[in-house]
């Protein structure tokens, strides 16, 4: 069996798409390998909403840069957005990258995006994994997209808060009761503008990984 | 029996809980804790201090606080409350004991609730708590957006603040200890 390591590491989230269909195979093989994600006693909780249409594109990208926005804007104004980007150097970078984060236009990508998939579980069939079910399904979705060559994107910012998860429900016509179903993110995809291989540092093994027992660093 | 201590303990025990599984995703979704109280009152106002005044009354009527005084600024976008000798203090000295910073404000989330139903803001944020366990006093930072161009509205909204000193010992929703 090949090694998908090499896979794994070049994927990166991509925000940035050019405006170029994708193709029916290539969203069909997206959810095929969804559906083979790993899931508690094969409850497979998870159902998918595939949008194309440019206006519940626009609207789930108002309601993703509500979100955002509405948070980082609050975080600006207490003092606390900009010590999370003291990294940053340069200090005219510095101000457009956390006028981008506050705006929320960090989070309207999926207007651009030629589809977006809604991941939603139903709360209904009896499985105690529906959260972690769905972001397996994620997972495998974000790898085989980045294997076929697309962009793709987790987003998690529009269905954050309560409310704003009713609003989402409402744009996909989803039922809103708390005990039907759960949405936990969408994804947005399309060809990639902006290079696929990862930039950002990684933290090294040795300082994630203990051997035995917590805390214990060296490998018996 | 003392039904506060027994509710108290139920919401920290609940708010710990939900911590731990979602870490501090969970702070974004508490929005409807306490409105069902809130809802059974007769709210009513025309602007953002009117209906927190009448959810004042309202709330501190029913022995929930002692007293709630507030302040709008930042252009309209900054909700600062005060509140004094919530009924929840213990809750939130629970929860904070168990190295958790309380995040799950029944009050805040009341108040609103009533702006979002009267006055159709666009959405809001519940940004800072801070929690004075000596003197059985909360602060809380909210943004208010009335309008979708109110998001990313941005002032210092706490130059010149009483509270400012007080604040910055407080927790952070979005930086871990090393980031401070």
């Amino acid at each position: 069996m090949p090694d998908i390591l090499d896979v794994l590491v070049t994927r990166k989230s991509i925000r940035r798409y050019k405006p170029d269909p994708i193709p029916d195979e290539m969203i069909d093989k997206i959810l095929e390998a969804a559906r083979w994600a790993p899931t508690g006693e094969n409850y497979q909780p998870w159902r998918f909403i595939v949008i194309r249409d440019p206006e519940t594109r626009n609207r789930i990208g108002d309601l993703s840069k509500q979100g955002s926005g509405s948070r980082m804007t609050a975080w600006y104004c207490l003092g606390e957005l900009q010590q999370r980007f003291e990294k940053i150097e340069d200090p005219v970078k510095r101000a457009e990258v956390l006028r981008f984060m506050y705006s929320g236009e960090v989070s309207e990508f999926s207007k651009q995006a030629p589809v977006v998939i809604a991941i939603i579980g139903d709360l209904r069939v009896g499985s105690v994994d529906v959260p972690y079910d769905l972001c397996a399904a994620i997972e495998n979705m974000l790898i085989e997209a980045h294997s076929l060559g697309l962009g793709a994107c987790w987003v998690h910012g529009p269905v954050a808060s309560t409310r704003d998860a009713k609003r989402f429900k409402e744009i996909l016509k989803i039922p809103t009761g708390m005990g039907e179903y759960k949405v936990i993110a969408y994804l947005a995809f399309g060809w990639p503008r902006e290079a696929r291989k990862h930039p950002r540092p990684k933290l090294l093994l040795e300082d994630l990984v203990y051997w035995e027992e917590f805390g214990r660093k060296e490998r018996p | 029996m003392d039904y506060i201590k027994y509710c108290n303990e139920l919401l920290s025990r609940l708010e710990t809980l939900a911590f731990h599984e979602l870490s501090g995703m969970i702070h974004w979704k508490c929005e409807f804790v306490g409105v069902d109280f809130i809802r059974s009152k007769q709210i009513e106002g025309k602007t953002v201090d009117e209906i927190v005044e009448s959810c004042s009354k309202a709330i501190a009527a029913e022995g929930i606080v002692s007293n709630i005084t507030h302040k709008v600024g930042g252009d309209g976008v900054m909700l600062k409350l005060r509140v004094k000798d919530c009924i929840h203090h213990p809750k939130e000295a629970q929860t904070k004991k168990e190295g958790i910073a309380p995040y799950l404000c029944p009050i805040a989330n009341m108040i609103l609730d009533r702006i979002h139903d009267k006055l159709k803001y666009t959405t809001s944020y519940l940004a800072k708590l801070g929690i004075d366990a000596d003197n059985k006093r909360c602060l809380v930072f909210m943004a208010l957006y009335e309008t979708p161009d109110k998001i990313g509205q941005v002032s210092d909204w706490l130059a010149d603040d009483e509270d400012a000193e007080f604040l910055a010992s407080q927790p952070s929703q979005i930086l871990g200890e090393k980031e401070k």
